[in-house]
C-alpha cells in the first residue's frame, strides 16, 4: 500500500473516530478502498449500485466484506433505476442474495443537469424524484429504521 | 452515525453523499462530510462554489503523528483534536455541513 494513501487513510479513520458529529465519508471509488483502516469507526455503509449485474456483485462483495470487518449496518443503495421492471429485478437480486436493500433512487435527469452546471443536486432541483428517494433514505436512517434488531 | 458511502466511479456516490449529508443537516444534525476520494468533488456537489476550490485548506500529514507506547507498540492518531481538525481544516458549505477534503493530503505529500 502506497505510505500517502496508507495516511489518508489513517486520518480518516481517527477523524470520524473522534467526531461528535453525523458524519458522512465520500469514500475513494472501487471496492478495494473499503480497508479496515478507514471504515473500523464507521457504523454504517452505504453501497451505491447501479442497475446491472457486474454492479450488483460488485455490492454483493462489499456486503460481505463490510460484513467481515464488523459494520453493524451494511445498507445497499440502487441508483438510476430507470422502470418498474428495473425496480422489481433488482428487488429480486438483493432478496436472493441477502443484501439489506435500503433505498431505490429513479434515474433522473436532473442529476445530470445539475452535474453540467457544476452545483449541488438538492439546490438545483430540490424535488426532484432522485432528491425524495434520498430524503426517505435520510429520515429511515435518522430515525433508527435501520438499526440492528437486539438480541433476543 | 458515522456513513460511509462506498461505489464505484460513476455510480453517483458523491452526489448521494452530498445530498444526503445536506438532508441529515436539516434534520437538525451537525453533520461533517469528509471527502475521502482521491479525484474529490464532494465540495461541489455540497454547492460549494468549484472556483474556490483551490482555497481550500490542505491538511498536512503531520496531523497523523505516531506514538509508541510504555509497552514498545507504536501506534498512531491525532497531534490535534478534531475540533481543531475540523475548525482550521474545515469549509462550511450550505445548511452548515463542514466539509473536509483528505485526498489534498495526497497532492500535499506527493512531491
Amino acid at each position: 500500500m502506497c505510505r500517502v494513501h496508507a495516511t489518508v487513510r489513517g486520518l480518516i479513520g481517527e477523524i470520524v473516530a473522534g467526531s461528535e458529529d453525523v458524519t458522512v465519508v465520500d469514500m475513494e471509488a472501487g471496492l478495494e478502498h473499503l480497508s479496515r483502516g478507514t471504515v473500523r469507526h464507521v457504523d454504517t455503509v452505504l453501497a451505491v449500485l447501479e442497475p446491472y449485474y457486474r454492479s450488483l456483485e460488485t455490492g454483493a462483495r462489499v456486503v460481505e466484506l463490510a460484513r467481515e470487518l464488523g459494520i453493524a449496518r451494511v445498507l445497499v443503495v440502487v441508483n438510476k433505476v430507470r422502470d418498474e421492471a428495473d425496480r422489481q429485478a433488482m428487488d429480486e437480486f438483493c432478496r436472493g442474495r441477502g443484501l439489506p436493500l435500503a433505498a431505490v433512487v429513479p434515474h433522473d435527469p436532473s442529476v445530470l443537469d445539475a452535474d453540467r452546471g457544476g452545483g449541488s443536486l438538492l439546490d438545483h432541483a430540490p424535488e426532484a424524484p432522485s432528491v425524495q428517494a434520498i430524503r426517505q433514505l435520510a429520515e429511515r436512517l435518522a430515525s433508527g429504521a435501520f438499526d440492528p434488531a437486539p438480541a433476543g | 452515525m458515522k456513513i460511509a458511502v462506498a461505489g464505484k466511479g460513476g455510480s453517483g456516490k458523491t452526489t448521494l453523499a452530498a445530498t444526503l449529508a445536506r438532508l441529515l443537516a436539516r434534520g437538525h444534525h451537525s453533520v461533517l462530510a469528509v471527502d475521502g476520494d482521491s479525484n474529490p468533488n464532494l465540495g461541489v456537489s455540497l454547492g460549494l462554489a468549484a472556483a474556490e476550490a483551490g482555497s481550500w485548506p490542505t491538511l498536512p500529514k503531520e496531523l497523523l503523528a505516531e506514538r509508541t507506547g510504555p509497552d514498545g507498540t507504536r501506534s498512531s492518531g491525532l497531534s490535534i483534536s478534531v475540533a481543531d481538525v475540523v475548525a482550521r481544516f474545515g469549509v462550511v458549505g450550505p445548511d452548515g455541513v463542514r466539509l473536509l477534503v483528505m485526498g489534498r493530503v495526497a497532492h500535499a505529500g506527493a512531491g
